[in-house]
């Protein structure tokens, strides 16, 4: 009774989550709610006994993916109303669309005949004895070995796309050079000084902390001469070295 | 069978159960506020709360007081809803992850199967209390500190995750109590000791702690993500922190310091005591380092994060696997 | 487990991760370097893969059969020039960075892993490697905007139709049980017993292909992305990732969905010939020559799905022997395009080309060659490959197709020729710069191929028949 009951209760909590990531007019919520629809699709895990993939699924999408779509889309200032403007001219293209596959799809379920190897694999259930991260375990690793790792090359290149899409080596940023921070002792930077009574800070020559005049920075972004940070020491890392 | 079958029977024991670890839960984070602010003026060679009750330890409860009196404050262009729905979710979030933690040998509300990845997947929510809590109270202060929190939790959660499935590997299981049960020769602080310490630090982090307290960084953003909160929704987020505190404290205990083993086998009747001290010891070391070390600056917690830990968690990783390989005591699951 | 079935993909994964690590180890003026360790890589890879034994492996998931071969050789055949010709452009448009190797050579492994495919969740897998890959290369002048649109209408268009693709896959395994190519051809032996739900995925499964072989009318991301792209790049897209793609649709046609021919042969056919109808038709009023030859590649690919149309070995090896000219005389093509720069600044219209003949006589003739050879005029290569498929198509009796395809290059020969005169007859305009050697040399190679093809066809023809029949096998 009660798996049948949290059944429908995930269902019915998802797909109205779902539809409220579409229909919602504020961008914020409908990640909110698309985060909620994620969960509804844990617990549906959980109901089919898949503890490691809803789990994953919680860790994977609520924990990183939708964090970061809620960041881009906190920040992001686009008009939505504006966005919404073509609706009027593209409706009835899209229902057009729709409706064509909405028949296909009809046709599709008047004419279901599944083939009898489909019923087979449709109720697999998970090898006896073992917990279903060992079998998810044992499957991944073994059988789809080539696709696990065909799929890491697919994030890497991934990873090596957003990187040389987006990242400037701006020569204008201070890197921070750890060796060198450590590398310094009192000595170099402090100076101490015997003062005599009463003859105030002008008798010393000290009125003013002695700067290191920076080099002016070339403000060409685009002149090839130096990478990666390979500044002059003393002068672009006096700020952080004192 | 499973949960989802359960007679009613078990629904009301469950819930006493709950209520017995929540109460004292409660409590401890209570004191934990006291604790705090005792050792820092310690650290600070100052005397630190002495005048309510004796020693000051009615403190706590006098603050809870001075809280639910004041008027809660929500500022006119706020998002009403998601304004006050994100300290429940900070504080609810860190009192259920306690359903999975054993306390002694079977002592745990729901011993389930996926221990670890139960309390991973609920400290990572942590971070939609902080995100909702700076976007909802529309300032750009609370913006800013949501904005540094969220980045700071996704970037130490990779190296943590790197370092619980090391842990896996020498446990062999994702169950807390069998994870606890395989630490019986030797904790695994000793033969994962970097890992030890980059989880440690990788706690303060996603606790957001001193020194990687950047998100509230008082001294830049005012108090970041909860400067638009007063009274109790405020109270939430402050106790939701130091549970949060004792949470990560019981999985550096659980994952790294041998869960309620007795050091040395020394009465090992006393399990829960056991647990609770070593969650105090990590508490400590918590405020110790308060105490001690000035705040990062962003760019350095960044640097941290995903040029030490993460290629150090990912190499220590690679040897764990070696070294279990090799000398084959790679644990063979059921 | 036979996993060294795959030791020529793990090997240029490996030289590929190899080469990433050096390349950013080493921060600055890398690209060269890196660019050079490519082509070795490639090297290395071409023998293991002409030297290893075929088979089936990764338990069905993986298949080298001589099929699989012949068009790894080609791809990587492909990738390598287009990648020779990258070396000087790059540089001058200030996008030489060591990336860029690298992601051609993921490119590569995913399309290398493509025709190997032989089960729906590989081919998805390697066709998504290859496909991110290419947006990255799409976008790769990023500072340049009709780059970055290029890469972005790209990337959209390219996730709607992987969409497409893994509705259609997923309809196919909800309705047969299994996503294996040797299982799912098995459980397909009849037409009966394929149900209207298998036929819909199946059609989906050819729509997510045909875009990525830009064949119309899903073509609609070709002019744009071809035109704006780094022309480097709109020549490593022009070459190796056809093939490829074509590859993986010949093999998912003849293996799984052999027996169904009947009913996807229509959607093939309808497919074909608006590729070669909008090929020869839009082609006309094009000025720029990279949107000139993506109109071009299209109705290419619509003349090669003919022999597929046909659906025997017969009109498999034509589609090979088709593809093996296509990539020689496409390369060639390209490395005249690439040499298209003046003062410094590359120019694509075509009436820059105008009296090319007296400015530079040598690339005039390489590039009229090209065009030639595009336009199907014999004794060049090109006239080969569409022979080849003609001739399937008359002995199925596709009549339709064939005289379509007739006519339409006639008409498209229009468009090639016009390039022709330009260079040959207008009144000659500043002189092109001077070309680095490397273009010289690809593009001598490719029109010795190109020019010569028609003294030994017997070789490759043979090879495109034994790797076509592989298929039925």
């Amino acid at each position: 009774m009660a798996p049948t009951f949290f059944f429908y209760l995930f269902s019915v909590v998802l797909v109205l989550c779902a539809a409220m990531v579409v229909s919602s007019r504020n961008p914020v919520h409908s990640v909110l709610f698309l985060i909620g629809a994620f969960f509804n699709a844990a617990g549906l895990f959980l109901i089919a006994g898949a503890e490691f993939l809803a789990f994953i699924l919680v860790i994977v999408y609520v924990g990183a993916v939708a964090v970061l779509f809620l960041f881009v889309v906190m920040m992001l200032d686009v008009d939505f109303e504006q966005l919404r403007s073509g609706l009027q001219r593209y409706l009835p293209v899209g229902i057009a669309v729709g409706v064509l596959l909405l028949a296909e799809l009809v046709s599709v379920l008047v004419g279901w005949h599944v083939h009898p190897a489909a019923t087979a694999v449709r109720f697999a259930p998970a090898p006896a004895g073992v917990s279903n991260t060992v079998a998810l375990g044992e499957l991944v690793y073994t059988k789809y070995i080539l696709l696990f790792q065909a799929a890491g090359l697919v994030l890497l290149v991934a990873m090596i796309g957003a990187i040389v899409l987006t990242l400037r080596d701006r020569r204008s940023s201070r890197h921070q050079r750890i060796a060198v921070q450590n590398a310094r002792v009192p000595g170099e930077t402090v100076e101490l000084r015997t003062m005599a009574l009463g003859g105030g800070v002008p008798v010393a020559d000290i009125l003013r902390p002695r700067l290191t005049q920076p080099d002016a920075i070339d403000d060409d972004p685009l002149e090839p001469t130096h990478h990666g940070g390979h500044h002059p020491a003393d002068a672009h890392h006096a700020p952080e070295g004192r | 069978m499973s949960f989802w079958d359960t007679d009613p029977g078990h629904l009301i024991l469950v819930l006493a159960e709950a209520l017995a670890l929540l109460v004292p839960l409660l409590i401890g984070v209570a004191y934990l506020t006291y604790a705090e602010r005792k050792v820092l003026a310690a650290i600070q060679m100052r005397r630190g709360p002495n005048v309510v009750g004796p020693f000051g330890l009615m403190q706590p409860f006098a603050d809870a007081l001075k809280m639910i009196m004041k008027e809660t404050v929500i500022p006119s262009g706020a998002n009403r809803a998601l304004f006050l729905f994100a300290p429940m979710l900070t504080f609810g979030l860190a009192m259920i992850a306690w359903a999975v933690i054993p306390v002694n040998a079977g002592w745990a509300i729901a011993d389930i199967n996926v221990g670890v990845l139960y309390l991973f997947a609920i400290s990572s929510m942590g971070v939609y209390g902080i995100i909702i809590a700076g976007w909802a109270s529309n300032s750009k202060y609370a913006f800013l500190g949501a904005l540094r929190s969220a980045a700071q939790m996704v970037s130490y959660e990779v190296s943590m995750g790197f370092v619980i499935v090391s842990v896996l590997l020498v446990a062999g299981s994702l169950n807390l109590t069998a994870i606890v049960e395989a630490q019986r020769t030797v904790w695994f602080c000793i033969p994962l000791f970097p890992m030890f310490i980059i989880f440690f630090i990788s706690t303060l982090a996603e606790t957001n702690r001193s020194p990687f307290d950047l998100p509230e960084g008082e001294s830049e953003i005012v108090a970041g993500f909860f400067v638009e909160y007063s009274s109790m929704s405020f109270a939430l987020f402050f106790l939701g922190e130091y549970a949060n505190m004792m949470l990560m404290s019981g999985m550096t205990t659980i994952l790294f310091l041998g869960g309620w083993l007795a050091p040395f086998g020394i009465l090992p009747m006393l399990g829960p005591v056991w647990f609770v001290l070593k969650i105090c010891a990590c508490l400590f070391v918590f405020i110790w380092v308060r105490g001690t070390f000035p705040r990062y600056r962003y760019d350095q917690l960044m640097r941290l994060g995903w040029k030490v830990f993460l290629p150090a968690s990912l190499l220590w990783l690679v040897i764990t696997a070696g070294v279990l390989l090799a000398t084959g005591t790679l644990p063979v699951p059921a | 487990m036979n996993w060294a079935l795959a030791l020529p993909e793990i090997v240029l994964a490996a030289c590929g991760l190899l080469i990433l690590v050096i390349g950013v180890l080493r921060k600055s003026d890398s690209a060269q370097l890196c660019s050079m360790l490519t082509l070795g890589a490639f090297l290395v890879t071409g023998l293991l893969v002409l030297t290893r034994p075929g088979g089936i492996g990764y338990y069905g998931q993986f298949t080298v059969d001589s099929f699989a071969v012949l068009t790894k050789l080609l791809i990587l055949i492909g990738a390598a020039l287009s990648l020779m010709l990258s070396f000087d452009y790059n540089d001058r448009q200030g996008i030489a960075r060591f990336e860029y190797p690298v992601l051609i050579l993921f490119a590569t492994v995913g399309m290398m892993g493509m025709v190997s495919a032989s089960s729906l969740m590989t081919l998805y897998v390697a066709l998504e490697l290859q496909s991110l890959a290419l947006y990255v290369l799409a976008a790769f002048a990023r500072d340049e905007l009709r780059s970055s649109e290029a890469g972005l209408k790209y990337f959209v268009l390219g996730a709607l139709a992987s969409g497409l693709l893994l509705y259609g896959i997923s309809l196919v395994y909800g309705f047969s049980g299994t996503m294996d190519f040797g299982v799912l051809a098995h459980a397909l032996g009849s037409p009966a017993q394929a149900s209207a739900g298998l036929i819909v995925g199946v059609v989906f499964v050819i729509v997510g292909l045909a875009f990525k072989i830009s064949a119309a009318p899903f073509h609609m991301w070709t002019p744009d992305v071809y035109e704006g792209s780094p022309t480097s790049v709109t020549v490593f897209l022009a070459t190796a990732p056809k093939v490829a793609a074509m590859a993986l649709l010949l093999r998912v046609m003849a293996e799984p969905f052999g027996h169904l021919l009947a009913s996807w042969q229509l959607v093939i056919e309808v497919v074909s010939i608006a590729s070669m109808v909008l090929g020869a038709l839009a082609a006309i009023g094009q000025t720029n020559v990279k949107r000139l030859m993506a109109y071009s590649s299209i109705g290419h690919m619509g003349y090669a799905l003919i022999g597929l149309a046909v659906g025997t070995p017969l009109g498999m090896r034509g589609v090979l022997v088709y593809l093996i000219v296509y990539i020689f005389m496409s390369a060639g093509t390209w490395a005249c395009i690439i040499a298209m720069r003046r003062q410094g600044l590359a120019v694509e219209k075509i009436e820059d080309l105008s009296g090319l003949a007296r400015t530079d006589p040598g690339l005039a003739l390489a590039f009229a060659i090209f065009m030639f050879s595009m336009a199907g005029i014999p004794p060049l290569s090109g006239f080969f490959g569409k022979l080849y498929v003609f001739l399937a198509a008359v002995q199925s009796g596709l009549w339709t197709l064939a005289i379509i395809g007739v006519l339409t290059s006639v008409v498209g020969s229009y468009y090639y020729l016009r390039i022709v005169k330009v260079m040959y007859f207008d009144a000659p305009g500043p002189a092109l710069d001077r070309r680095p050697s490397m273009l010289g040399f690809v593009a001598a190679v490719t029109g010795v191929f190109t020019l010569f093809f028609f003294l030994f066809p017997g070789p490759l023809v043979a090879a495109a028949g034994t790797a076509a029949s592989a298929l039925f096998g």
